[in-house]
């Protein structure tokens, strides 16, 4: 079995995070009360990349706090590897990126890095080499003796980014990792988390950016006011939408074909055409329909990405 | 190294090239603490307390003439009750924010995902802490002791590393339950004093309910004792430093059974 059979081998993997009816309250002092998370369970396996989206407020940030243990949650579980996450932390370690960048501003960004690894338990021979690694990856040398109140916001997040992938982690929670970056790094942060891609490997992804977890995530839960709304498998194959979806062809040419074929098709201008159709195997008909009457169509995009699609249909926004 | 571009992660176990699992190294890491401790209290401490010294004491030193060290000279009194209120003023310095700061700034969210027991993480800072004052009170000490002879250096270490202990004890707890932990150190501290002087001698239930504030009225009895004869009674002692003990193991249970994040 090849490693990418391995991944995607959802049922056959090993459990590795697991929130069992997971409810979070959070009480003031006057005895008001919010509920930021209800009866959330989920299931996260080995080799998975798994997203987590949702609006803001949905409750994101505090599953992830619950599942390194920095929020006790008011009912429920939530363990690793078989035993609660907060003990899993203490002794294996978790690579962590959390959404607001914290490291003491007077530190520097090589030496707080320095500092990390040898909390991450890097043996001293191989502290310098792994942080020069880190740096080198994330293209921090320029920056690497400036205080960390001196960088910019991209560069705090690569330096947030570069202490989480100090050490050879097994599970990886990234919050909102792309925050601030410009879509250089943007592109470069995909590129890094492929690569971290492993059989033994789980990484977890929250965001914002329905594009990114498209592209990067194995599967998606969409969570809304606390509760799990569904899970998306990101595969277009898979992906059976209930809605028509809309797509943007454009032709290099034949734009008289396409008003014959699809008189409903809304031309948004230079060979731009938008359509509506039911399902991937329908959308196929019409480009072959198309390049078989003559036209020449040099791009076909989704208006929304199947995982855009599905959150909408979650929470609520369907048009 | 352009996007797109192998970024040279390794990509399985058989390349990894990467880093077993360890534990956090924490007994390492306590040479950055203690870095810390100077970049962001050792130095306030040192020239607060020097500065304190030199305003009041200076121009005490040239008015005495020689009377300064004379047998039974009031500047020895003077300068023990001094060196008292610098100890305090240093252990409320060092303990301020101990725990509370990480969690106020989020620095708790990197330093926690590490193979790190919270628990030992902070009871190792509030002890290389410890350590910090002790150094900067011998600094201070030693400068003390070269313009008034007398002074002994190493009692006064004994009396800073109590002080540390009872009040520094009671500082990490309000560290861990509250977030303005220098204020509630102060009050307690104030409020006990307080208390003490309006119900301790009443015979009643009060004066039995404030016997179990913070023992803040033997400091002064322990602090003379202590530092000038290096005598003080046991139970005054006992009493300051299981306080502080009690109260540091009660932060460090608070650790672990409330939550990291506010």
């Amino acid at each position: 079995m090849s490693a990418t059979d391995d991944a995607n081998d959802y049922n056959a993997a090993a459990v590795v995070i697991e929130f069992k009816r997971v409810g979070k309250t959070y009480r003031s002092l006057l005895g008001n009360s919010v509920k930021a998370v209800e009866e959330f369970s989920l299931v996260v396996n080995t080799g998975e990349i798994f997203g987590i989206a949702g609006p803001n407020g949905a409750g994101k940030t505090t599953l992830i706090a619950m599942l390194l243990g920095y929020l006790r949650p008011t009912t429920g579980e939530v363990e690793i590897g078989g035993v609660p996450a907060r003990q899993f932390v203490e002794h294996r370690g978790i690579g962590y990126l959390s959404e607001l960048i914290a490291i003491n501003p007077k530190w520097r960004a090589r030496t707080s890095l320095v500092r990390y690894a040898i909390l991450a338990g890097v043996p001293e021979a191989e502290i310098d080499a792994r942080v020069d690694f880190v740096i080198e990856l994330l293209g921090l040398a320029e920056h690497r003796d400036k205080k960390v109140k001196a960088l910019s916001k991209g560069n705090l997040q690569r330096v947030g980014l570069a202490q989480a992938l100090l050490r050879d982690e097994q599970i990886l929670v990234l919050d909102e990792p792309t925050h601030g970056l410009d879509p250089v790094w943007t592109q470069r942060f995909r590129d890094i988390v492929t690569d971290l891609r492993r059989p033994d490997r789980t990484i977890l992804i929250a965001s914002h950016n329905l594009d990114e977890l498209q592209r990067l995530a194995d599967r998606v839960a969409i969570i809304d006011r606390g509760r799990l709304q569904r899970i998306v498998n990101t595969g277009y194959e898979q992906t059976s939408t209930t809605v028509a979806a809309r797509f943007r062809i454009t032709l290099a040419s034949g734009d008289d074909v396409i008003r014959a074929l699809v008189p409903g098709a809304e031309e948004a201008g230079r060979g731009e055409y938008d359509v509506i159709v039911n399902s991937i195997p329908e959308l196929n008909a019409l480009l072959a329909d198309l390049i078989g009457r003559g036209a020449l169509v040099a791009s076909v995009v989704p208006e929304r990405s199947a995982l855009e699609q599905q959150f909408r249909e979650a929470v609520g926004e369907v048009q | 190294m352009n996007p797109g571009e192998s970024t040279g992660i390794p990509m399985n176990r058989t390349q990894s090239t990467a880093v077993a699992m360890n534990r956090g190294r924490l007994g390492r890491y306590s040479l950055w603490q203690f870095r810390d401790f100077w970049w962001e209290r050792g130095i306030a401490i040192l020239l607060i307390g020097g500065l304190w010294g030199y305003v009041v004491l200076e121009p005490l030193r040239l008015t005495m003439g020689p009377q300064w060290t004379a047998p039974n000279s009031p500047a020895a009194g003077m300068t023990l009750q001094l060196a008292s209120a610098v100890v305090s003023l240093a252990v409320l310095i060092a303990v301020n924010g101990i725990v509370s700061t990480d969690r106020k700034q989020g620095y708790y969210r990197f330093l926690f995902a590490k193979p790190v027991n919270p628990i030992q993480y902070y009871a190792q800072l509030f002890f290389v802490y410890m350590a910090g004052v002790m150094i900067a009170m011998m600094v201070l000490g030693s400068l003390l002791r070269i313009i008034l002879p007398s002074f002994n250096v190493l009692n006064f270490l004994i009396y800073t590393a109590l002080i540390y202990v009872a009040m520094g004890g009671i500082g990490f707890f309000l560290s861990v339950a509250t977030r303005f932990d220098w204020l509630t150190l102060a009050a307690v501290w104030l409020g006990a004093r307080i208390l003490r002087g309006v119900y301790g001698a009443r015979g009643d239930w009060r004066s039995k309910l404030v016997e179990l504030l913070p023992p803040v009225h033997k400091l002064d009895n322990v602090a003379n004792s202590l530092i000038a004869n290096r005598t003080a009674p046991g139970t005054d002692v006992l009493w300051l430093a299981g306080y502080g003990i009690l109260f540091l193991a009660l932060g460090l249970v608070l650790i672990r059974k409330g939550q990291i994040a506010d």
